[in-house]
């Protein structure tokens, strides 16, 4: 292809541009990839135990021997994020899957299962869609009894929706592209059809929002820990450990700013890598979507 | 456009029934025999047995959902474990703090989106637009139960700008009419009780604002580029009106018709998040009531906090369509 005439002065700067953008998205993709490692091996290389009391050593300010400082109970609070990284990832990671499961076998049910079922299932996600998902997961993990587990299984339960609702547009999509006609035409079965050809193919989007909403399941996660519903004391889920330390802020500012930054960080980081998805999934955002 | 209003209010009525539903269910798994928590600790079997009797446990499940149901219709949500008042009557009381957080919140949320939005847009890759982006970039984020805590810590207790909690300094009181304490101080005409109202809402607002403000200032910025790329953009510039004018006049305009539908749904949003903010700031609202209802294991006071947030914003969300639908001339003629 030809180089077409540009201008020189305009791209010049359109390159700088780019640069800021790309270098803020490298560093997301690295902190990222440093959280979720920092929750697969966390616990091992915490440098004191996050659970040990030690009354003696209540609130010491960050310092070369505790980076984050200690907590009211006298724990490490570095050692404490790392190993709530484990407990906060895998319960995002839990609902997200749960919630993923559910909404893609609705979804293609209700794409796929003529339209009584449709509208069933679709009248089923306008309810769960017309509440914030905090708010119901409050009460029901409350119903439950507070715990992580409540607290993942509530989200979980309302989070589907937005899933269900978004597959069944993709699988709809999907399902009049030349490529699958040509799949029945030669005879392959239904359920064939669905599982190799069809899921496959309308699930790229999918993906693209479940990055986009593990930030959001983090903050939900860890605020209803901090509000009770979710993880209880002396868990280190990042939500627990904001809440552990609010009530000595004044004297120990670092057992509160640190896990709450390590949750920011993180949903920060997950954000720009799932826009950075979105962009090069979609093809009308051209020109690497900068504009 | 009836036919529109009509099918939204058939979806309205099916969306509250499901909540309706969904809180009775919720009333359901309760581990534990509510018969026996009603009837009290040290309770005879035979006491337990008329407590099941007087709440209408012993009978089918159908007919408890219709018994729930008629109750939901008169207003009652039963009585609160802890406080030992009908819960609406708790409701009541705390309410109106809640609708003074919200409001206060709205508006530094369009105080501070709007310009950046604006800006963003109009200066497209430039610094000022970077810096928006890292503004929204964060507030998007932030966990608000964190900010607030920040903001309380470095504002109120080390550089003592705002009051630390409550509503009211020590010492002030306002006659209460509405429940607001701001509105009650302006009707008191005690400026002095006002601007002490104000201080104590400028932190818990600006908290609520943050992850709002990313949404809308994004929005805005979208939609504002897409309004400045259309040719009647270009003929306004061609005619030699300002840039500031045709941002404004024709960018702006033009953007806030989409935003505005957001805009509205977050009033119900907001009020769902007040449950991780009033806490921090000590305010008696719905959000605060609900997080001591958890801790008190008042699950019927937590299930009707769960109920009137979610009428609250069905209803919120049902007026922002309406008011979409008079702003929006397209909309009225597709019939849709």
């Amino acid at each position: 292809m030809a180089a077409p005439p540009v201008p020189p002065v305009p791209l010049v700067s359109r390159r700088r541009r780019l640069r800021v953008g790309d270098w803020l998205e490298r560093a997301a993709v690295v902190v990222a990839a440093l959280v979720i490692l920092v929750a697969v091996v966390g616990p091992f290389v915490a440098p004191h135990d996050p659970y040990r009391v030690a009354l003696d050593q209540s609130l010491q300010p960050p310092s070369a021997e505790h980076w984050f400082g200690t907590d009211a109970d006298g724990r490490d609070v570095f050692s404490r994020v790392l190993a709530g990284a484990r407990v906060t990832l895998l319960a995002t990671f839990v609902v997200i899957a749960v919630a993923t499961v559910i909404g893609v076998v609705l979804g293609t049910a209700a794409a796929l299962g003529g339209r009584i079922v449709d509208e069933i299932l679709m009248r089923i996600c306008d309810i769960g869609l017309s509440f914030p998902a905090m708010i119901l997961a409050l009460g029901l993990a409350a119903a439950m009894g507070p715990s992580l587990e409540s607290a993942v299984i509530a989200l979980a339960l309302t989070w589907w929706p937005g899933y269900a609702r978004l597959v069944r547009t993709l699988v709809r999509e999907t399902l009049h592209a030349e490529y699958v006609d040509a799949a029945r035409s030669i005879g392959m079965s239904r359920w064939r059809l669905i599982t190799r050809h069809v899921l496959p193919n309308s699930l790229d989007t999918l993906y693209v929002q479940i990055t986009l909403d593990v930030a959001a399941v983090i903050l939900v996660i860890s605020g209803l820990s901090f509000v009770g519903v979710g993880a209880q004391p002396p868990s280190a889920e990042w939500g627990a450990l904001v809440a552990a330390g609010r009530n000595n802020v004044v004297n120990g500012w670092w057992v509160v700013a640190l896990p709450g930054a390590a949750i920011a960080l993180t949903a920060i980081a997950f954000n720009l890598v799932g826009d950075r998805l979105r962009v090069r999934n979609d093809p009308t955002l051209g020109n690497g979507g900068k504009a | 456009m009836l036919r529109f209003i009509v099918r939204r209010l058939g979806l309205m009525a099916l969306v509250l029934f499901g909540l309706a539903a969904i809180v009775f269910l919720m009333a359901q798994v309760v581990p534990g025999d509510p018969a026996r928590t009603a009837a009290g600790r040290n309770a005879t079997a035979e006491q337990v047995a008329q407590a099941r009797e007087r709440l209408g446990l012993d009978e089918p499940l159908l007919v408890q959902f219709g018994r729930h149901l008629s109750r939901l219709a008169h207003g009652d949500l039963g009585t609160s474990l802890f406080t030992s008042r009908p819960i609406t009557a708790d409701l009541a009381d705390v309410l109106p703090a809640s609708v003074e957080l919200v409001l206060a919140a709205m508006l530094v949320n369009l105080l501070v989106a709007v310009p950046l939005g604006v800006i963003s847009a109009a200066r497209r890759g430039r610094a000022a637009d970077l810096a928006a982006r890292l503004i929204v970039m964060f507030g998007a984020a932030v966990p608000v139960f964190w900010l607030g805590l920040m903001l309380q810590y470095l504002l109120a207790a080390q550089w003592q700008v705002f009051p630390l909690t409550g509503r009211l300094s020590f010492g002030v009181s306002v006659p209460e009419r509405t429940g607001m304490v701001t509105v009650d101080a302006l009707l008191a005409g005690d400026l002095g009780a006002f601007s002490d109202a104000l201080a104590h809402l400028v932190l818990p607002a600006v908290t609520l604002a943050a992850p709002f403000v990313a949404v809308v200032a994004r929005t805005l910025r979208s939609t504002m580029i897409s309004a400045l790329d259309r040719d009647f953009v270009t003929l306004a510039r061609a005619k030699g009106a300002s840039e500031w004018r045709v941002v404004i006049r024709h960018g702006l305009r033009n953007a806030l018709v989409p935003s505005s539908t957001i805009i509205g749904m977050q009033l119900g949003w907001m009020l769902s998040s007040t449950v991780l903010v009033e806490s921090i700031f000590g305010r008696p609202g719905i959000g605060a009531y609900a997080v001591n209802a958890v801790l008190q294991n008042d699950l019927f006071a937590v299930v009707a906090v769960v109920l009137v947030i979610g009428v609250a914003f069905v209803i919120a969300n049902f007026l922002v369509d309406l008011v979409h639908l008079w702003l929006d001339p397209q909309l009225r003629r597709a019939g849709v």
